[in-house]
């Protein structure tokens, strides 16, 4: 996949390119309002990781642009503003999310991966993990081919780490992909384990193989290495 | 008491005493005037009685005058020839009723008899005058006053009337709304200098507030980006494989110190935002169905603590702004879990229009205003600070009644959300 990173802050457009360009993504970058406005004049992307203020412009200008110009490239804009009305006014302008900063990596590519998958397959699409089969529209999970009962929040979780397969995720972005911003209640994240733990349990009472490796307390990956 | 009755009412006093005195000293003067002269009247007629004598040297028969009874006594002796003059009564056979009336007695030789003699006149006629007089002039003096206490009355209020207005303009004041003092037309110098002042102070105050509001809010937003850079690095960090426990264990703190520094941040914003009344849309929310769905939504967080939950709601809706109702729930959960023992209790009650949260947890009561008090935290506490301070801010903004006490072991916050309907 391929997509366009607005982001004036350089460390931090440096990670979200870090981080994105596994698995054959492809990442385009620009700092500034006009690099924004020329690579979105002449490239499609899958998805526009959009920052609002930027140096020389309004970001929501380039959403302005990019829907004068017809094009059905997805937007996640990214902002270290919250509140209601920027959100509103972002998401009526045609983006189609809104990630508050600071967000985890893995949240990000979450994120990503909803919105292409609403773009380009209308919502239905079907990841492949060896013998798992998850079904993002019916909410299912098929372990070779039979189904897994999964309750919501599992299921949210066990997506979380298929999209981001291969990469440690720590236990603090788990716990705030399930709650959000009341995620901070809990002295330490250790709660989030006890999902995981019926996750892996459910998976393999089906016959798969366990993917989780936990990684020293900090979080887990989900590999098959 | 208001300034205009305290002032009546001084007023109202000294003019009615002022009215008795006056009244009765002008009634005492007008009587000793007409005593004097009845009394010299009184002292002629002892002198005809004389002369009558002298000349005739018979008594005059009692009812020879027109005017005054006269009445005779014989005596012994002569032994007081002074003249004694009082009041008396006696029986009008004409009138036929009982007269008030002066007499004047004294003792005399007549015929070389001694006699008392007693000479009465009327005093009735003289009396209706009196009262005649009195009310002629009295009578203008109360309706005069009336009249000027009904036109001060009048007058004062309607010289008042900006003084009131200025007092509801400061009423409806408020710090966080756009609208700016409105200040009250008059020609009243004192009033306007009042106006002038309490405006600029209005001024004053909204630009500071605003300014600290700004500030907070910029230096929120100002923090965000680090942050995001911080946790990018660190989750790129993560993916290193060369990661021992050790370093795992210091990334693994730098993501909570992370989280911990953002949801301060968030909730500082929220803060702000709350306070600009920037969440205005309302709608019909219920209650029960979002209590029910919080518990489930806090579920780990409860079970990992072994909280008994316990509920008794009633079907109840409140119409607000939803993210307002949610955080206000969201906090009242956090904190009643937050600050439990572990194996603790904690029960959600609504009743007579009030959300009751009660929770085991620490053995003593809080302050019940300083809890909610911006970054005041217990020692137990590792929360930002913010989150009864939110609570309560919301609550402020609803007009919701926010109460804390600390009842047999257990912490109670209480919403009474019927108080919002009385006021708007």
């Amino acid at each position: 996949m391929k997509f366009l990173i607005v982001e004036d802050e350089e460390s931090l457009r440096n990670s979200i390119n870090q981080y994105l360009t596994v698995e054959g993504n492809i990442c385009d970058h620009a700092s500034t309002y006009e690099q924004g406005y020329q690579k979105l004049s002449i490239y499609d992307y899958d998805c526009i990781l959009l920052d609002l203020t930027l140096p020389d412009g309004e970001g929501l200008q380039l959403l302005k642009y990019l829907k004068k110009i017809n094009k059905a490239d997805g937007v996640l804009i990214i902002s270290a503003r919250n509140s209601l009305d920027q959100k509103i006014e972002g998401l009526s302008l045609g983006a189609d999310d809104y990630l508050i900063k600071p967000f985890h990596l893995s949240e990000l590519y979450a994120r990503v991966q909803s919105i292409v998958r609403r773009r380009h397959f209308n919502g239905n699409s079907i990841f492949h993990f060896n013998e798992i089969e998850i079904d993002t529209t019916a909410k299912e999970t098929k372990v070779n081919g039979k189904p897994v009962y999964l309750t919501r929040k599992e299921f949210e979780l066990l997506l979380y780490f298929v999209v981001n397969k291969n990469k440690v995720i720590s236990k603090a972005a788990a716990v705030v992909h399930i709650w959000g911003d009341d995620a901070d209640m809990a002295d330490s994240f250790d709660f989030i384990y006890t999902h995981i733990k019926n996750v892996r349990k459910k998976l393999t009472d089906s016959g798969c193989k366990d993917y989780f490796h936990s990684v020293y307390g900090v979080g887990y990956k989900f590999t098959d290495s | 008491m208001k300034l205009f009755s305290s002032y009546n009412r001084i007023l109202a006093i000294i003019t009615l005493t002022g009215l008795i005195v006056i009244g009765f000293l002008f009634y005492q003067t007008l009587g000793q005037y007409i005593n004097k002269q009845i009394d010299d009247h009184l002292y002629e007629e002892l002198l005809e009685v004389r002369d009558f004598t002298h000349v005739k040297n018979i008594l005059p028969s009692p009812d020879g005058f027109d005017d005054v009874i006269v009445d005779y006594k014989k005596i012994n002796k002569l032994s007081d020839k002074r003249k004694y003059f009082a009041d008396t009564t006696f029986y009008n056979p004409k009138k036929k009723h009982d007269e008030s009336a002066r007499y004047l007695k004294t003792a005399l030789l007549l015929n070389r008899q001694p006699y008392e003699v007693m000479i009465m006149a009327s005093k009735f006629e003289r009396q209706e005058q009196i009262k005649s007089i009195i009310l002629i002039i009295l009578l203008p003096v109360i309706i005069l006053l009336l009249i000027l206490w009904l036109v001060n009355r009048i007058l004062i209020k309607r010289m008042w009337l900006p003084f009131r207005q200025l007092l509801i303009n400061i009423k409806a004041f408020n710090i966080n709304q756009e609208k700016v003092f409105e200040p009250v037309q008059t020609n009243i110098e004192e009033f306007r200098e009042l106006n002038n002042a309490v405006l600029e102070v209005s001024l004053k105050v909204k630009s500071d507030y605003k300014e600290i509001k700004l500030f907070t809010e910029n230096a929120s937003h100002e923090m965000m980006t680090p942050l995001a850079v911080i946790n990018s690095k660190l989750d790129t960090m993560l993916q290193s494989n060369a990661l021992g426990k050790e370093e795992s264990e210091i990334l693994a703190d730098l993501y909570k110190a992370t989280s911990k520094l953002t949801k301060l941040n968030q909730s500082l914003l929220l803060l702000v935002k709350i306070d600009n009344d920037q969440l205005q849309d309302k709608e019909e929310i219920d209650l029960k169905a979002l209590i029910e769905e919080k518990i489930s939504y806090f579920q780990e967080f409860i079970q990992k603590r072994e909280l008994q939950v316990e509920t008794k709601i009633s079907a109840f809706s409140v119409f607000a702004n939803r993210s307002l109702i949610e955080i206000l729930i969201n906090n009242l959960f956090s904190n009643a879990i937050r600050h439990n023992n572990d194996g603790g209790s904690m029960m959600v009650t609504i009743k007579n229009d009030s959300l009751i949260f009660s929770n085991t947890g620490s053995r003593t009561g809080l302050h019940p205003q300083k809890i909610f008090e911006r970054f005041y935290k217990d020692n137990a506490s590792d929360g930002t600070g913010l989150g009864l301070a939110i609570l309560k801010q919301v609550c402020l903004k609803q007009n919701y009644e926010l109460s804390y006490n600390y009842n047999q072991e257990y912490h109670q916050f209480i919403i009474n959300f019927k108080s919002s309907e009385n006021k708007s």
